[in-house]
């Protein structure tokens, strides 16, 4: 019960909201704040019960090996908290960012349905479910991409869809292929069993494509003409996160898949990373250079969970989490300055420090815990991915990771100094208003604790780590 | 009288009883208060195939006979046969019907009692293809509905009508002749046409003979698939049918696109299958121009510069889909094809629907002087935007269901590879349907199409009808499979 209520109301719920925008526009931004706190409550209710030693889980039981049914185990709680976590976070900081523009009615609904679709996602319990929910967010990502209806915004929202269904399509050849080979979809009833090796190909197409990895990445830095807050939830926290989700929830917890892809993704994982990092280090429109950091970071998660190895899957659940907040956080900064200097082109900022301190002091705390610098969240996320790796006997691959972040630290350091350091040449600018902030600050204050309090999710760490 | 014989004798009767009264009125009565006719006959399709389905579904028998004047127990008499498939497609017949009633009312002016009579005597016509039990009836019927497309297309006298019109007649008359030469063969070789008589040819049939007789069986059997591949217009027949749809008015798009391809050219390859299935090639010919067809009629639609252009090509490419769930010739093949059907008279009929709207509203359906009309028309980019979803079988839609269905029946059958490519291929609807929402739709609105205003009246309710049934019908979509697993079908 606990959880249809989680997955419901925003997913239903979202449909409310345009008529609620109808009456008032409060009306509208709170019941879309109230349906995201459900959810959140919903989801520690169910992990309380889960650390309890309860699982609640639903489903019902299709012809055809179909099934529908959402359950929560250690996994799905790490990822609905994280998600919902950062999603009231962007929720509120769209109060104030989102202030002016036509379609709000259509904003509300898509983010809020969005939030939805990932609670469905994370607890469902058969492919088929997979693949429908994650289909509803490559919708969202569809018209919130093209939110500010110019003929670029739309044409980059039609690539980020076509891109992302494309992947999901060929996801669910790999998906029809299992169900060719045992006769069901349901995750249970397949737990542990051998399946073909090009339906794993298959499969990683739809995940590398969701989670914008090399060789299909190339929609992500083109999505960041969305408004900032849909940047953030979608192409940084929560969507991007699908794919390495799938990822763990298939690959790893479900399947038992040939040896050989122990060494392929990784390879994979590597070559996006340095490639993403590369380009990161070239762009100059700072939501670009986030973008393409975040490709590179996806990198460094997907090696976490593809090494085999418990302690990188653990660093790559951490990282899934340090990520999403921190990431979270640079997009917001970054939507504060373009909001108020009605530009993205880095060579047009500089000391930004002086006129938007607060801004200036979020967006360092959410580099370093990217950068992955002691004690914040992204270091020992990062150096748990490293670690795994190396205990799964590929010395070569973590040495690639390690230039890929010392490449993080330069692109972020060189993004920091162009926008708030040196000279002022924006003296007109001034701070974002107090919804925004507090957003920032709240996300680097909780990158920053989270590496004083590591040990809190990594009870459901280990929890996961029971299930490989 | 039973429901059930209320309801089949109704099938028959009832449009023609619409045609006696309507023209018992004086000409501009009957011109004004079309809709009320027009839609009474189709309400009572609707409703009594409905009823029909449910009374016969709870008398657990599998079909009922009934003859029109004379007893269908007399021997050798022709008859009329109903079961469950066939309600479904009566009641296609009576949706399609309705939702045309409710466009013609905005988009047909001088001619509205022709269309009244036509309409009816066309679902008469689709009526009859759909209960009868033997080939040369078929054969009729199917004339007697290709005839009034002809008129119906043709009637609005442009140009552009009379081309489309023509170029119809010309390939439906080969279509025509095809399968009239197949019957014939057919008879030369059983000495009858009934389906009963007709099953099983197949097996008694040696395909390496060399006699004369198995050669024009099989010379036959060609020529029934080409005939009806020819009305269904699947690649490479297809050249009629974006020209058709084209030029015709919008209410009769409908017509053709929901019915008239479905019921006189897929019901068509249904009956061959259900008697033919068992010689192997009929299966593999029809997966063959399915697949074809899929691909062909998507990478056409995607270059199409007017709107009613790439839905036409859209249904080229949907309408292999259905050939492709037949091929398997199994009974999840069968549902798989049926469910497609459905849906797509539910997708198809909202875009054309959306045309409507759009050319009522902003005076033309030329893609390049539109943009960006989601703000004027709320409404309506909002139910082709779900009509959009569902064809490209994307979730929660009913097209997302049939599509799934039919992959599913096909990697059953033991063809993966046509599974894959043709769920692969769904990317390409995607591209079209995107194009066409970029350029309709989503976007900035051009200046000179700012005064336009949302649809109203009743194509307003046929807009919002058909994306209830696709989205209702999606979110039902488990519990519908569960009916059907108790029923013992799957």
């Amino acid at each position: 019960m606990v959880l249809l209520i989680c997955v419901g109301t925003p997913l239903l719920g979202a449909f409310l909201l345009p008529a609620l925008g109808h009456w008032s526009e409060k009306a509208r931004r709170w019941g879309s704040l109230l349906m995201v706190l459900t959810a959140l409550v919903c989801a520690v209710i169910s992990t309380v019960d889960l650390l309890s030693g309860r699982t609640d889980a639903v489903k019902i039981l299709l012809p055809l090996g179909l099934s529908m049914g959402f359950r929560m185990d250690a996994l799905a709680a790490f990822m609905a908290l994280t998600s919902c976590t950062v999603s009231t976070v962007i929720v509120i900081y769209s109060f104030g960012y989102m202030k002016e523009y036509a379609h709000l009615n259509e904003y509300y609904l898509m983010i809020t349905f969005f939030i939805g679709a990932m609670m469905g996602l994370v607890m469902s319990t058969s492919l088929l479910e997979i693949y429908i929910f994650w289909e509803f967010s490559s919708f969202c990502c569809w018209r919130l991409i093209g939110f500010y209806r110019d003929p670029v915004s739309i044409r980059r929202a039609d690539k980020a869809f076509m891109v992302t269904v494309f992947g999901a399509l060929v996801m669910l050849v790999g998906f029809a292929g299992i169900y060719g080979a045992t006769g069901t979809f349901d995750l249970d009833a397949l737990r542990g069993s051998q399946i073909p090796g090009w339906t794993v190909g298959l499969m990683l197409v739809g995940i590398l494509s969701k989670s914008a990895t090399f060789p299909l990445h190339n929609w992500l830095p083109d999505a960041g003409v969305a408004p900032s807050p849909v940047t953030s939830l979608l192409h940084a926290a929560v969507l991007v996160k699908i794919g390495v989700f799938a990822y763990a929830r298939l690959i790893v917890l479900t399947f038992s898949i040939p040896q050989i892809y122990t060494v392929v993704v990784p390879v994979i994982a590597a070559v996006s990373a340095l490639i993403s990092a590369g380009c990161a280090l070239m762009a100059t429109d700072i939501k670009r250079v986030v973008a393409y950091s975040t490709i590179s970071q996806l990198a460094f998660i997907l090696l976490g969970l593809s090494s085999g190895s418990r302690i990188g899957f653990a660093g790559g659940m951490l990282y899934i989490l340090a990520h999403s907040i921190a990431k979270a956080g640079l997009f917001l900064c970054c939507g504060i300055v373009e909001h108020n200097l009605h530009t993205k082109d880095m060579n047009k900022m500089g000391g930004l420090a002086r006129t938007m301190p607060k801004t200036a002091v979020a967006f360092a705390l959410c580099a370093l815990s990217v950068m992955g610098i002691p004690p914040f969240s992204g270091y020992f996320a990062k150096y748990l991915v490293i670690s795994g790796e190396v205990d799964a006997g590929h010395p070569v691959i973590a040495a690639v990771f390690i230039l890929g972040a010392v490449l993080t630290i330069l692109y972020l350091v060189r993004l920091f100094a162009k926008v708030f350091l040196g000279p002022c040449r924006n003296p007109e600018s001034h701070e974002g208003n107090n919804q925004m902030v507090a957003s920032v600050l709240t996300l680097a204050v909780l990158s920053l604790l989270l590496g004083f309090l590591i040990f809190l999710p990594s009870g459901l760490i280990t929890l996961a780590m029971e299930a490989m | 009288m039973t429901i059930l014989s209320i309801c089949a004798h109704g099938f028959v009767y009832c449009p023609i009883l619409v045609v006696l009264i309507y023209n018992l009125f004086n000409h501009e009565f009957a011109r004004k208060h079309f809709i009320w006719f027009a839609g009474a006959g189709a309400t009572w399709q609707i409703l009594t195939s409905a009823a029909g389905f449910f009374v016969l579904h709870q008398s657990g028998q599998n079909g009922y006979a009934f003859g029109a004047l004379w007893d269908p127990g007399l021997p050798g008499s022709a008859y009329f046969e109903l079961s469950g498939p066939r309600f479904l497609l009566l009641l296609i017949v009576g949706l399609v019907a309705f939702v045309s009633v409710l466009v013609a009312h905005h988009t047909v002016d001088f001619n509205r009692s022709s269309y009244t009579n036509l309409l009816m005597i066309l679902v008469l016509g689709m009526n009859g293809m759909l209960l009868v039990t033997d080939l040369f009836s078929l054969y009729v019927f199917m004339e007697v509905t290709g005839l009034c497309c002809f008129i119906m297309i043709a009637m609005f006298r442009s140009r552009a009508d009379l081309e489309g019109s023509f170029k119809y007649l010309i390939l439906s008359e080969l279509s025509s002749i095809f399968i009239l030469t197949a019957v014939a063969f057919l008879m030369m070789k059983t000495g009858s046409l009934r389906y009963t008589d007709l099953a099983g040819l197949g097996s008694r049939i040696s395909a390496g003979s060399g006699r004369l007789e198995d050669v024009l069986f099989y010379a036959a059997l060609v020529l029934l698939i080409s005939g009806f591949a020819i009305k269904t217009g699947v690649v490479p027949f297809h050249s009629w049918l974006p020209d058709a749809y084209q030029s015709a008015d919008t209410a009769v798009s409908i017509l053709l696109s929901g019915a008239v391809n479905k019921v006189a050219g897929v019901y068509g390859l249904i009956v061959v299958m259900e008697l033919f299935g068992d010689v192997a090639p009929v299966g593999k010919s029809l997966a063959a121009v399915g697949i074809v067809s899929i691909i062909i009629g998507a990478l056409l639609a995607v270059r199409q510069p007017h709107y009613k252009r790439v839905v036409a090509y859209s249904s080229v490419s949907q309408m292999g889909y259905i050939l492709l769930a037949l091929s398997t010739g199994t009974t999840l093949g069968l549902v798989a094809a049926l469910a497609h059907i459905f849906s797509h008279t539910a997708f198809k009929s909202t875009l054309f629907t959306n045309a409507a709207a759009l050319q009522e509203q902003a005076g033309t359906l030329e893609l390049q002087d539109l943009g960006g009309l989601e703000n004027q028309m709320p409404v309506t980019a909002f139910t082709s935007i779900i009509a959009f979803l569902s064809t490209a079988g994307i979730p929660p839609t009913a097209g997302f269901w049939s599509k799934i269905l039919i992959i599913l029946a096909l990697w059953q059958a033991g063809s993966p590879v046509l599974a894959a490519v043709a769920l692969i291929a769904g990317i390409l609807s995607s591209a079209y349907l995107i194009r066409l929402q970029r350029t309709v739709f989503f976007g900035q609105t051009r200046p000179e199409l700012a005064g336009v205003k949302e649809a109203h009246g009743s194509v307003l309710t046929a807009e919002i009808l058909l994306t209830v049934i696709t989205l209702g019908l999606g979110l039902l979509y488990p519990y519908i499979l569960m009916l059907l697993h108790a029923g013992g079908i799957l």
